[in-house]
C-alpha cells in the first residue's frame, strides 16, 4: 500500500494548498470576529499536515500489503464504469428526455452490463417497472416531482 | 407537565391509526434495507426520505425512525442465514447466527435476535425518557461556547476510535469539514467554494452524500467483484428451548447496558457496541474456546447491543442536537427538511412532537417483533433475486431520491462523485463516519466557534474559562492524546498510518 498512500497523500496536499489558497482571497478576521476565510484556511493547514503525516509514513514506515482484491478484474472495472456510465447519463439526460424513457434505458443498460441477462421479455418487464412504475408511484402517488421531458414522456 | 404524563399524551399521539400505520411501514422499509446487503442504515435511510415529503413532520419522523431501528435488525437476517451481513453492525451476528443455522437452529437464532433487540431497544427508549428532561435542561445552560466544545469531544471520539488509523480517520474527519464550507458562510453570508454555482449555494446536502458513499460507493464495490452464489440454510421451527433461555438471560442484560451506554456518545457507530458485546460474551462464557460454533450467548448479547445502542443514539440527538451515527445524523437532516431542529429547544417548542416520535420507539421495536418472525419466508425470497437487478433498483431510487431534493440533477452528479469518493475511500481504508458526522456538524462548529470568539471580542480563553466547555475540551484532549500515546508506544514497524 506505499505507493497508493503516497499518490493519496500528494493529492490530498495539493487539494489542501488549493483550498488554503482560495481561502487567503476571503476575509479572515473582521471587527466582529473570525470572518468566512477563518475555518476554511486552518482546515487546510491542518490537512496539508495531515496529507505530510500520510507521505511521511507511506515512505518512510513500514506498510502493509496490498489486499489481494484491492485490484478489480477487467471486467469487475467495466461493470463499475457501467454503473457509472448510466448515472451520467441520467444526469445528461433526464431533464430533456424526461424520467421514465431516461430510467428505461438505464434499467436495459445495468441489466445487460451487470452480470446478470434474463431474457428479453423480462428486462422490458423489470425496465417498464423500474421506469413508468416508479414514476406512478413518486409522481402520482407520493406527489414525488419527476421531470417530464420535451416529448411529454 | 411531568415525564411520565408528557409520555402517555406521547402514546395518545403515536397510536392514532395513521402514526401507527407509517410506524409499520418504516419497520417494514427497514427491515428490508436491513436484508439487501450493500446498501445499509444510512444510504436507506437517505434513499427513501422522498417517500417522506408528501407527510406531516410526526409521520415523517416516526416512519423514518422505524427504517432506522428495522434496518439493524434486518441485517441480522441476512447474517443468520446466509452469512452475508445485511449491514455492517451485523457481521458479528455471522459469527454465532451462521453457526448455529447450519445446525439446523436457525429459527432459534433468529428468535432470541428479535427477542433481545426488543428489550435492548425498549430499555433504551425508556432511558431515552428518563434522560430526556434532565439533559435538555443541562443544555439549555449551553451557549455558543459549550456546544462548539460539545462537538470538539465528539470529533476526537469518533477519531479516537476510528480503528487502525488515526491520521486516516482525521483526514476524512477534516475532508467533511471542509466540505461542509461549500455554500453561504453562516455568520457574514458570504459565498465560499461556490465556483459561481447557483447549485453550491447551499452547499452538499447530506441525503446525496450519503446515499453516494454508503449506497453507490457499496454497489461500486461490489459490482467489480465476482457475484458469489448465496447458501441458504433451511428455516425449521422458531421455539426457543429452556436451556436456550437460560443461556441467552445475561447475555440480553450485559448487552442491553453495553449498547445503551454506549449510543449516549456520539461518533461510537454500531459495529464497537456488538464487538464489545460479543467479547464480553466469550470473557464471562466457561466454555470460551467453543465460541465461533454457534454460541447462543454470542449472538443474544450482539443483536441487543445492537438495538440498544440504536435507540440510544437517539439521545444525543433529541437533547443536544449532536448525532451519534452517520444514520442519526441522516435523521437529522430530515428533521431539518421538517423545519425542526434538534436539541433542547426542540422540547420546549414541539413538545408534542418529540414524545410522539419517542413513544413511536416503543411501539416501533413492538411491531418489529411481531412483525419480522412470520415475515422470514418473505425475506429469504428477496435474497433470492439476482443482485443485478437489486442494485439496479437501488440505483433507481438514488436517483429520485437525490433528484428529488430540489428537482436538479445536480445533486444526481454529485451523489456519483461522492459515490467514487467513497469507493476510494474503501479501497484506502480511510473511515467515512468521520466524514459524514463532520459534514453535518460543520457549520453548526464554525458558528458556535465565531459567535464565542464575538461574545469574548476575539479572546480565545472563553473556551477555557468557562466551565462546561473547559471540563469538554480538555476531555476530547485527554482522549487525542492518549490514543496518539497509544498509536506512538506500539513497535516501531508496525506503526500504521
Amino acid at each position: 500500500m506505499k505507493r497508493v498512500y503516497q499518490i493519496a497523500g500528494v493529492i490530498l496536499l495539493l487539494f489542501s494548498i488549493y483550498v488554503g489558497l482560495e481561502s487567503l482571497s476571503l476575509r479572515y478576521y473582521t471587527s466582529l470576529g473570525p470572518g468566512p476565510g477563518f475555518f476554511p484556511l486552518w482546515l487546510a493547514v491542518i490537512m496539508g499536515i495531515l496529507s505530510l503525516l500520510m507521505l511521511y509514513h507511506a515512505t518512510f514506515s513500514k506498510s502493509e500489503p496490498l489486499p489481494a482484491d484491492f485490484f478489480a478484474s477487467k471486467v469487475g472495472y467495466l461493470r463499475a464504469g457501467a454503473l457509472c456510465a448510466s448515472l451520467i447519463w441520467i444526469v445528461v439526460t433526464m431533464e430533456q428526455l424526461g424520467f421514465r424513457i431516461s430510467m428505461a434505458v438505464l434499467f436495459l443498460w445495468l441489466q445487460m452490463t451487470l452480470g446478470h441477462r434474463p431474457n428479453a421479455i423480462v428486462m422490458v418487464v423489470i425496465a417498464a417497472i423500474g421506469s413508468w412504475g416508479a414514476f406512478w408511484v413518486f409522481d402520482n402517488m407520493l406527489r414525488v416531482p419527476l421531470p417530464v421531458g420535451m416529448f411529454g414522456i | 407537565m411531568d415525564t411520565f404524563q408528557l409520555l402517555m399524551n406521547g402514546f395518545a399521539t403515536a397510536l392514532q391509526p395513521q402514526h401507527l400505520l407509517f410506524c409499520i411501514i418504516g419497520c417494514f422499509l427497514g427491515t428490508l434495507i436491513g436484508v439487501l446487503p450493500g446498501i445499509g442504515p444510512a444510504g436507506g435511510t437517505a434513499m427513501l426520505i422522498p417517500v417522506t415529503f408528501v407527510l406531516d413532520p410526526t409521520d415523517s419522523i416516526i416512519m423514518l425512525a422505524g427504517i432506522y431501528y428495522g434496518a439493524m435488525y434486518g441485517g441480522t437476517i441476512t447474517s443468520v442465514l446466509v452469512n452475508v451481513p445485511g449491514e455492517a453492525a451485523s457481521a458479528i451476528t455471522c459469527v454465532e447466527g451462521y453457526q448455529m443455522a447450519k445446525k439446523g437452529r436457525a429459527g432459534p437464532a433468529l428468535t432470541i435476535a428479535a427477542i433481545g433487540s426488543f428489550i435492548g431497544g425498549t430499555v433504551a427508549t425508556f432511558g431515552l425518557v428518563l434522560l430526556a428532561l434532565p439533559l435538555t435542561r443541562l443544555a439549555l445552560m449551553f451557549g455558543p461556547p459549550e456546544f462548539f466544545a460539545l462537538m470538539v469531544l465528539g470529533l476526537s471520539l469518533v477519531t479516537g476510535l476510528a480503528g487502525k488509523s488515526l491520521v486516516r480517520a482525521m483526514i476524512s474527519a477534516i475532508l467533511g469539514l471542509m466540505v461542509a464550507m461549500v455554500g453561504i458562510d453562516p455568520v457574514m453570508g458570504v459565498p465560499r467554494f461556490t465556483f459561481g454555482s447557483i447549485d453550491l449555494l447551499s452547499g452538499f446536502n447530506i441525503v446525496p452524500v450519503a446515499m453516494g458513499v454508503f449506497g453507490i460507493g457499496e454497489i461500486l464495490l461490489s459490482t467489480e467483484s465476482e457475484v458469489k452464489a448465496v447458501i441458504e440454510t433451511k428455516l425449521s421451527n422458531l421455539w426457543l428451548s429452556l436451556q436456550d433461555w437460560k443461556d441467552s438471560v445475561r447475555s440480553i442484560v450485559r448487552g442491553t447496558g453495553i449498547g445503551f451506554f454506549l449510543g449516549l456518545i456520539p461518533g461510537i457507530g454500531a459495529i464497537i457496541p456488538t464487538f464489545i458485546s460479543y467479547v464480553a460474551e466469550k470473557k464471562f462464557s466457561k466454555n470460551p474456546e467453543t465460541f465461533g460454533t454457534g454460541r447462543i450467548e454470542g449472538l443474544a448479547g450482539p443483536e441487543t447491543a445492537n438495538n440498544a445502542y440504536a435507540n440510544a443514539a437517539m439521545i444525543p440527538l433529541f437533547t443536544l442536537g449532536i448525532p451519534g451515527s452517520p444514520t442519526i445524523a441522516i435523521l437529522m437532516g430530515a428533521f431539518m427538511m421538517n423545519g425542526l431542529i434538534p436539541g433542547p429547544f426542540l422540547f420546549k417548542e414541539h413538545a408534542d412532537f418529540v414524545w410522539a416520535v419517542i413513544a413511536s420507539f416503543c411501539i416501533g421495536n413492538l411491531i418489529l417483533v411481531i412483525m419480522n418472525l412470520p415475515m422470514i419466508p418473505l425475506w429469504v425470497k428477496v435474497l433470492k433475486v439476482p443482485p443485478a437487478i437489486l442494485n439496479t433498483f437501488i440505483i433507481s431510487f438514488c436517483v429520485i431520491g437525490a433528484y428529488s431534493l430540489s428537482n436538479s440533477v445536480f445533486d444526481v452528479g454529485a451523489m456519483l462523485g461522492w459515490g467514487i469518493l467513497g469507493y476510494i475511500f474503501k479501497k484506502l481504508d480511510i473511515p467515512l463516519t468521520p466524514l459524514i458526522l463532520t459534514l453535518i456538524l460543520g457549520p453548526m462548529m464554525e458558528r458556535g466557534l465565531r459567535q464565542s470568539l464575538e461574545m469574548s471580542q476575539g479572546d480565545i480563553t472563553i473556551l477555557f474559562t468557562r466551565p462546561i466547555s473547559a471540563t469538554l475540551l480538555a476531555l476530547a484532549a485527554i482522549l487525542i492524546i492518549g490514543t496518539t500515546l497509544r498509536i506512538a508506544t506500539k513497535v516501531k514497524g508496525e506503526t500504521q498510518l
